[in-house]
């Protein structure tokens, strides 16, 4: 850009100097056509006056008719443009590749478990798996519910009220983790009514909370909805 | 770069670099977004009546029924 | 470049055989015909001879058409049918899927395996969630190992894929006198002639073989199919489904649904992959005229300037 720039002022700056130096060169040929009697004579090997062939061109009819301004400004709505579609196309192709690495459509199918809840009687847990982890599954009788809202949680190791931890108070969804070292707590046993971790005795209550042992926080609960009344989905 | 002509709505966008790029990066997603929805048009008005959503009125309605 | 280094060497091959030619009439001009084998019109002929002879053993070695199996092994070619759907701005029938989806689990699926297709990809394409599982609740799936290590049964998920009738191939030969039903997921990319051929194949049977044809016992003559021996008889009749839709049930409408039910089966990304092609083609051929554009605009300056030189002038 930089080199045809240099070369288009360069001989824009030679055709301007032409007229000057022809009318020096003809006065040259002047004054040797008055000394050629006498001395030896030099000619020059280039194009006299008379025989020029630096004819400039005419280029008017090539010029734009319109204005430089508006030229300019559709040029830089034309270099606009591809800049434009060239981040179109280009986002869609990173895009793609990105989408390309996210979980794939039967990975998804089965990340959701859907359960009939009408064969759950109250008071009884069911253990279903999900995502290769177990899931507690609680209907909680009236008595469980009153005694894991009435309880103190404030003092607590991970205090946490019961209503943060269930959607419905009926239904107590957990992963059967044990938040220790992993291993899965045993149903309707333990002090307090709720889960007993056999490894290492890690007692947690109705609610799921960590009441005593070595487990430092509450039984973690999954991200789950109730789509109909009587169905869970899970995931 | 003599200033443009007042009167120029291209001048606001045009005059900084950086007004410049942030117009075509913003109407990239606006292309984007009028691209895919004008396609997808396209593509349906192409398909009218060969599509899921053209003939699932029959089958959803079909199955509220079955179910009263 | 490789044309244009054709384009180059014809010429040349042209001076070649002008200056041949020149030679060789300059030979006989000069009748000088009890010169040695050594002159030019000699050696012009004796090369003439060896190329014909080199060029016409090739093309009767390579240029006959040879083939490995005869017309009846390799099957009749099917017709080219005008399938809608293989437009390249058109997506499946969908009502014609669903029905094709009902051809399959009431004619096909007794033998034939779609094991690729799990029963969630039919919702939002052809039936309802509620309709999908429903299907899928018909089905039998084994269970995770439970604590005593036992696998039960449990009924199927919209996450399961489409049973296969027999549990193995060896029985799935066994009940089918030793061919095996070919899983049908891909079956439209994995034939030659895809579509064309499944709905000739299913169409094709004759009512009796014609004379002459040998059909090996349990066997089916057919003339489309490589051999025309297929252990698969004719399983579509007119009126053998009775279409929800109210279709008459012809055979070809029946043969027609369940083609592109399975071409379905074997590319569901039919419709996305046409949307991206034309969007990729037109953004593209945008970019490729503005790309000429900006490229012109760039080389304008230089394009358009002018050397001037004067040259020297001969005294006078």
């Amino acid at each position: 850009m930089s080199l045809s720039a240099a070369s288009t002022s360069l001989l824009r700056a030679g055709a301007r100097q032409l007229p000057t130096s022809r009318v020096a060169v003809a006065s040259c040929q002047q004054q040797r056509g008055i000394a050629e009697a006498t001395k030896p004579t030099f000619s020059s090997p280039f194009a006299s006056a008379s025989s020029s062939t630096s004819k400039i061109p005419d280029f008017s009819k090539y010029a734009s008719k319109k204005s430089p301004r508006s030229n300019q400004v559709f040029s830089y709505f034309m270099a606009g443009s591809l800049g434009l579609a060239s981040a179109v196309g280009a986002k869609a192709t990173v895009q793609d590749f990105l989408v390309n690495m996210s979980a794939s459509a039967d990975v998804l199918a089965q990340a959701k478990v859907e359960i009939g809840l009408a064969t759950i009687p109250e008071g009884k847990n069911v253990i279903i798996k999900w995502r290769g982890k177990p899931v507690f599954i609680r209907h909680r009788t009236a008595g469980e519910i009153q005694e894991a809202e009435d309880i103190a949680w404030e003092g607590l190791r991970d205090p946490q009220p019961d209503a943060d931890r269930v959607q419905k108070p009926e239904w107590l969804v957990m992963l059967g983790v044990c938040t220790h070292l992993g291993c899965v707590p045993i149903g309707e046993a333990g002090d307090y009514g709720g889960w007993f971790c056999p490894c290492h005795g890690s007692h947690y209550d109705i609610s799921g909370r960590i009441r005593k042992g070595p487990a430092p926080l509450n039984l973690e609960v999954p991200q789950y909805n109730f789509p109909t009344e009587d169905t869970l989905v899970i995931g | 770069m003599s200033p443009l002509p007042t009167d120029s709505p291209e001048k606001g966008l045009i005059r900084r670099n950086a007004v410049y790029l942030t117009t075509i990066f913003a109407g990239a997603f606006a292309f984007e977004i009028a691209y895919d929805t004008g396609s997808n048009k396209i593509w349906d008005a192409m398909n009218r009546g060969r599509q899921w959503k053209d003939i699932k009125q029959r089958y959803m309605v079909a199955a509220e029924e079955d179910d009263e | 470049m490789l044309a244009r280094t054709v384009a180059r060497s014809v010429p040349f091959r042209g001076i070649a055989r002008q200056s041949l030619n020149r030679s060789s009439t300059r030979a006989s001009s000069s009748s000088a015909g009890a010169e040695s084998a050594n002159s030019p019109f000699n050696l012009t002929v004796t090369a003439s001879v060896a190329t014909a002879v080199a060029a016409g053993s090739a093309a009767y070695l390579y240029g006959q058409e040879a083939f490995a199996s005869t017309p009846a092994e390799e099957g009749l070619h099917p017709t080219a049918y005008p399938w809608e759907h293989a437009k390249w701005n058109k997506t499946f029938d969908h009502a014609g899927l669903r029905r094709g989806f009902q051809v399959y689990r009431e004619v096909c699926a007794s033998c034939h395996s779609l094991t690729r297709v799990p029963w969630r990809s039919f919702v939002g394409v052809m039936h309802t969630v509620d309709e999908m599982k429903a299907f899928a609740e018909e089905n039998e799936y084994d269970t995770e190992p439970n604590d005593q290590g036992e696998i039960e049964k449990r009924p199927g998920k919209l996450s399961d894929y489409i049973p296969a009738p027999y549990p193995n191939e060896e029985a799935a030969r066994a009940a089918n006198g030793g061919a095996l039903p070919p899983d049908l997921s891909l079956i439209v990319k994995g034939r030659h002639g895809g579509c064309d051929y499944i709905f000739s194949l299913l169409t094709g049977y004759p009512d009796e073989p014609p004379a002459g044809a040998t059909v090996a016992e349990g066997m089916n003559f057919n003339p489309y199919f490589p051999g025309t021996g297929i252990a698969m008889a004719r399983v579509l009749f007119d009126g053998v489904v009775e279409y929800e839709d109210g279709t008459p049930a012809t055979t070809s409408q029946m043969a027609k649904d369940v083609v592109e039910f399975l071409n379905w089966a074997a590319e569901p990304e039919m419709d996305d992959r046409k949307k991206m092609g034309v969007k990729a083609i037109a953004l593209l051929s945008g970019l490729f005229a503005i790309s000429v554009w900006v490229k012109r605009y760039k080389w304008s300056p230089i394009k358009t300037r002018k050397l001037v030189y004067n040259p020297p002038v001969s005294r006078r």
